[in-house]
């Protein structure tokens, strides 16, 4: 059995490599391999369910509420699963819900949304129609009635740009919320506060671990987490303001539209913004823009008409947030400001006279430019606060060809208007809590040369800077820029990073986070220079452009301060009416800065003016007389 | 040789002083830890359905019963009988091969694309398991009845007659499984036989060749080709088939070199791995005892391989040899290919893991090679 022997130990070693084979292999699997495996057998068995949570609520400043949840039935359809049914579906839907095959085909084709997604296509589906497709899975697969809340507007369409609205979240925020626990199914807040503070709002959505076998039937359950209210956002805006801005602004829009502008034409007045700002903090205490919308169109759904009338129709504009996302050439409104840079450069002083002409040619200047003032009587020699007051052209286009001198014999090339006017925060985000902030344009020799359209070789000429002296040309604002500007004026140099957000308040009533005011940066100007500009602007108000609107007016109990704007724009399109104002009980410490603004609105005293009166009047109801004086009469 | 001595010698020589207890004890331990890995398996399952969590133990364990009965019944007679008889053990397996392709005798499974086996009082006895004890017993005889001192061209050319008709008739049930333990078994015999190695390889040539002709006249099932495919070429093939591994290495691996605990295991658990309690029960054992405990079971199977081999090198006579061999060859493939599916280095046929995986007719087989086994080391002195 020699031979046997020999030919057992080849079978011997057969066997050998054979558990050489598996040993090795498994200590590659169970060792080096096993965390990825690891992980495939986590997300294998474990599934979790998720419970909404309640959104935060928003309330004014005195704790009113503003939007809140309201209980409701939710159709959703999930693309995916409709089949070949997706046109009958859609009918009877459409049939149920009364909401439009149009508007609901709209919801199914967006790209935003995976077609996996149960997307909402209806809002408060009555019971009947739940039962009904209950009843009938088979005619309608992949469509599902849920119980949720959804947003309630008490205010009906007020501050509705301040808001925004919520909806099923987009692919593009899930990629990025998907790390803060966040899924698909999730409600999430775009533009307005809603999407600023999604996450204080939103609340952590509840988990459930389910123990899933590979049949997908829970066999156990693991520990579950509640959901977390969101946070509700306590504003520092003012209800009773808001609605007061809102009304003088569409009634003063309403009233200019009677009158004529200087071709004979009815005023168009067909847009505007106020923005009230608390002088000392920034806060925001209203904030109007028009033409505005009813919130409750996202919640309900869009009736062909209200869709078109936000979306289709850019001339309406009507989601824009005048306020912060348009910017206007501001007009005589800027010239405080620009005066002030006047004197801080040394181009003017606070003691100075200076003439007020009919035409202003810039020195030396042989292209032939000509600068009217409003009229062509030369008024004579003022100081700074009669141009202010009456509002006289030339003496800033003056200040402007020193400027343009300023810069032209500067070896570095700069022009130190535009330096000065940026220290007021223009051509930058105010950083309000609200998105798509537009930033505005100081126009200056750098922004020149990319513009060789409008300037020659892309040079900067004299006029880029007498024009932007007087708030004219290429400067651009936004209403809550000159607002915040007004403010610094107002409360002795403090330029506020403007908030809507006072404090965020937790579901048990504590206090999150509190929105101090950001009111560190300063202008670079004296008190003194402040209140001379401040003084100036009250005799406005007393004798000068604003004189009309305030007729009547018990100044002496509230203290008003203001400048007039009428900007003109480009051919076809009429004036830009202004109004920037301080106002308060203490004349030496205005409470508040409201700035008013119409499109197409006329002069500055004929239409912006008397709406700034009207606010006042509702924001001090025991004081106004409440009339309002028709101001036909040109004051710029 | 005084007389007390020479009694002492003949009772030294009676067959049940030299039972290799070792081997029934390896038998029972991996037979008892497959009872374990089936609670695990199919509890979960049965309590969910609504039944006794132990019906597929209690069922098991019955079965193994019965198996030691059937090593008592296979250790009680001289194993050289079977020599004797080899021709007709043979060939009633043969029959009963052909017997389970009748339609109304053989069972058809629930897919209806194998028939292979005899539904028997709520047993299924699967003929083919017995086939392989059948053939290694006909091969045994033909090659311990071979003269010269190796195999010649002749004797090759008879053994591999004998062997291709079984093969082929369990090939077109279609049970790959088996058909790969009769190759194995065949191969391992001819070796310790002595068959040149140039034999083995000319061998080896026709049956890569023969392969590769089953498989391109199409006398394969698709889900068969399927299978195959998954190994060769992982991409290829369709996410069901794909599933099967990919469940089944998730389990393995997540096991980690602990083993998440008896019992703890998800996959095992929560019925992600298909065929759990039969040809995938290994997976068990590697998510619940981790690297550690597969290698023990591993240990266990090589005790096992250990004393076959050693029987046969113990063994009488050439015809015990080879037939100790030959279960040694058929319990090394069947661990080998069953382990190798399971963890992802050989191809899925459907082979059971012996004494581990559920179900009746294999246990039984296990068994009664443990039985011969026995029979032979008893015997290896009289």
């Amino acid at each position: 059995m020699e031979n046997a022997t020999a030919r057992l130990r080849v079978l011997a070693l057969l066997v050998v490599l054979m558990f050489l084979a598996l040993s090795t292999r498994l200590w590659f699997l169970q060792v080096l391999a096993s965390q990825a495996f690891e992980g495939e057998a986590r997300r294998n068995s474990i599934r979790y369910e998720y419970t909404d949570p309640v959104r935060g609520r928003i309330l004014d400043a005195n704790g009113k509420q503003l939007v809140i949840n309201q209980p409701s039935r939710e159709l959703q359809i999930t693309p995916d699963q409709l089949g070949n049914k997706g046109d009958a579906v859609v009918l009877d839907v459409s049939k149920l819900t009364g909401v439009p095959v149009r508007t609901i085909v709209r919801e199914l084709q967006n790209t935003r949304y995976v077609a996996s997604q149960a997307i909402p296509v209806a809002e408060f589906v009555p019971e009947k129609a739940r039962l009904f497709i209950a009843e009938h899975p088979q005619r309608f697969p992949g469509v599902q009635v849920v119980p949720t809340a959804v947003r309630s507007y008490p205010y009906s369409r007020m501050a509705a740009h301040l808001f925004g609205y919520v909806h099923l979240i987009d692919q593009e925020h899930l990629k990025q919320l998907q790390g803060e626990g966040y899924g698909p199914n999730d409600i999430v807040g775009f533009g307005g506060l809603e999407e600023s503070y999604e996450t204080y709002l939103h609340g952590k959505r509840g988990k459930q671990t389910l123990y899933v076998n590979s049949d997908g039937e829970t066999i156990g359950k693991g520990v579950a987490r509640p959901p977390t209210a969101g946070d509700d956002l306590r504003l520092t805006l003012n209800a009773h303001i808001q609605q007061v801005a809102e009304r003088s602004l569409l009634e003063g829009m309403a009233r200019a539209r009677t009158y004529h502008d200087a071709t004979g034409n009815y005023l168009r007045a067909d847009a505007g913004a106020v923005v009230v700002l608390d002088a000392k903090t920034g806060g925001v205490v209203a904030m109007a823009s028009e033409p505005g919308y009813n919130p409750e169109w996202y919640v309900k759904g869009f009736t062909p008409a209200q869709y078109n009338y936000l979306f289709k129709n850019s001339k309406v504009g009507a989601s824009l947030n005048r306020a912060i996302q348009t910017d206007y050439t501001p007009g005589s409104t800027y010239k405080p400001i620009t005066a002030l840079a006047a004197v801080k450069e040394h181009i003017a002083s606070l003691s100075g006279q200076y003439p007020c002409v009919g035409q202003y040619k810039h020195p030396n200047d042989t292209s032939g430019a000509v600068f009217n003032n409003w009229t062509d009587v030369n008024l004579g020699y003022m100081s700074i606060a009669t141009a202010l007051e009456k509002s006289c052209d030339t003496v800033f286009d003056a200040f402007g060809s020193d400027f343009y001198f300023k810069y032209a014999n500067n070896p570095l090339g700069e022009d130190v208007l535009q330096r000065d006017l940026r220290q007021w925060g223009f051509e930058q985000s105010t950083g309000i809590d609200l998105p798509g902030e537009t930033p505005g344009l100081v126009p200056d020799p750098a922004w020149a040369s990319t513009r060789p359209d409008i300037f020659e070789n892309g040079a900067w000429i004299p006029g880029g800077d007498i024009l932007t002296m007087i708030g004219s040309g290429y400067v651009q604002v936004t209403p809550l820029q000159l607002a915040r500007a007004y403010a610094a004026i107002a409360n002795g140099g403090h330029l506020c990073q403007p908030h809507l957000v006072d404090q965020i308040v937790g579901a048990d009533g504590s206090v999150v986070k509190k929105v101090t005011g950001h009111c560190d940066q300063m202008i670079p100007y004296t008190p003194l220079e402040l209140d001379y500009i401040r003084r100036a602007l009250q005799t406005v108000v007393t004798g000068g452009t604003a004189q009309c609107a305030f007729q009547g007016f018990p100044l002496s109990r509230i203290a008003v301060a203001g400048k007039t704007g009428t900007a003109e724009r480009e051919t076809g399109k009429q004036d830009t009416s202004w109004f920037a104002s301080m106002v308060g009980p203490d004349p030496a410490n205005p409470q508040y800065v409201i700035v008013t603004m119409v499109e197409q609105g006329g002069f500055g005293g004929q239409t912006a003016a008397p709406i700034t009166r009207q606010i006042i009047d509702g924001i001090y109801p025991n004081i106004g007389d409440a009339s309002h004086p028709s101001c036909t009469t040109p004051d710029r | 040789m005084d007389l007390v001595a020479g009694r002492t010698f003949a009772q030294e020589r009676r067959p049940v002083r030299h039972v290799d207890w070792f081997l029934i004890v390896l038998a029972c331990a991996l037979s008892a830890v497959g009872l374990l890995l089936l609670y695990s398996a199919t509890s979960q399952t049965l309590r969910q359905d609504g039944l006794d969590p132990f019906t597929r133990v209690n069922k098991q364990a019955f079965t193994i019963g019965l198996g030691i009965v059937v090593v008592i019944v296979m250790m009680s007679f001289d194993y050289r009988f079977l020599k004797i008889y080899s021709g007709f053990i043979y060939l009633g397996s043969i029959l009963a091969l052909v017997l389970v392709r009748i339609p109304g005798l053989g069972a058809t499974d629930s897919t209806g694309t194998a028939q292979r086996w005899f539904e028997i009082a709520g047993f299924q006895i699967t003929p083919s398991e017995f086939t392989k004890l059948a053939l290694i017993v006909m091969l045994g005889a033909v090659l311990a009845g071979i003269r010269t001192s190796e195999p010649t061209l002749a004797d090759v050319g008879k053994v591999l007659l004998i062997s291709m008709v079984p093969l082929a008739l369990v090939f077109l049930q279609p049970d790959i499984g088996t058909s790969i333990s009769i190759v194995a078994i065949v191969v391992g015999m001819l070796i310790v036989a002595g068959t040149r190695l140039r034999h083995l390889l000319v061998l080896t040539v026709v049956g890569v060749v023969a392969i590769t002709l089953v498989f391109q006249s199409g006398a394969i099932e698709d889900f068969q080709r399927e299978r195959l495919k998954v190994f060769l070429d992982p991409s290829s093939v369709s996410a069901d088939v794909r599933y099967n591994l990919d469940q089944s290495l998730i389990a393995v691996g997540s096991g980690g070199l602990l083993g998440k605990g008896y019992l703890q295991g998800s996959q095992t658990n929560l019925d992600y791995v298909p065929e759990q309690h039969t040809d995938f029960i290994f997976t068990v054992a590697g998510e619940e005892f981790g690297f550690v405990g597969a290698m023990a079971l591993l240990v266990l199977f090589a005790l096992l391989l250990w004393r076959a081999i050693r029987i046969a090198w113990l063994a009488k006579d050439p015809f015990g040899t080879y037939v100790a061999a030959g279960i040694a060859s058929m319990f090394a493939i069947q661990m080998f290919v069953n382990i190798g599916m399971v963890i992802g280095i050989m191809p899925i046929t459907g082979i059971p893991l012996p004494f581990l995986s559920y179900g009746g007719t294999s246990i039984l087989v296990s068994f009664a090679a443990i039985g011969l086994l026995e029979n032979i080391h008893m015997r290896r002195f009289t």
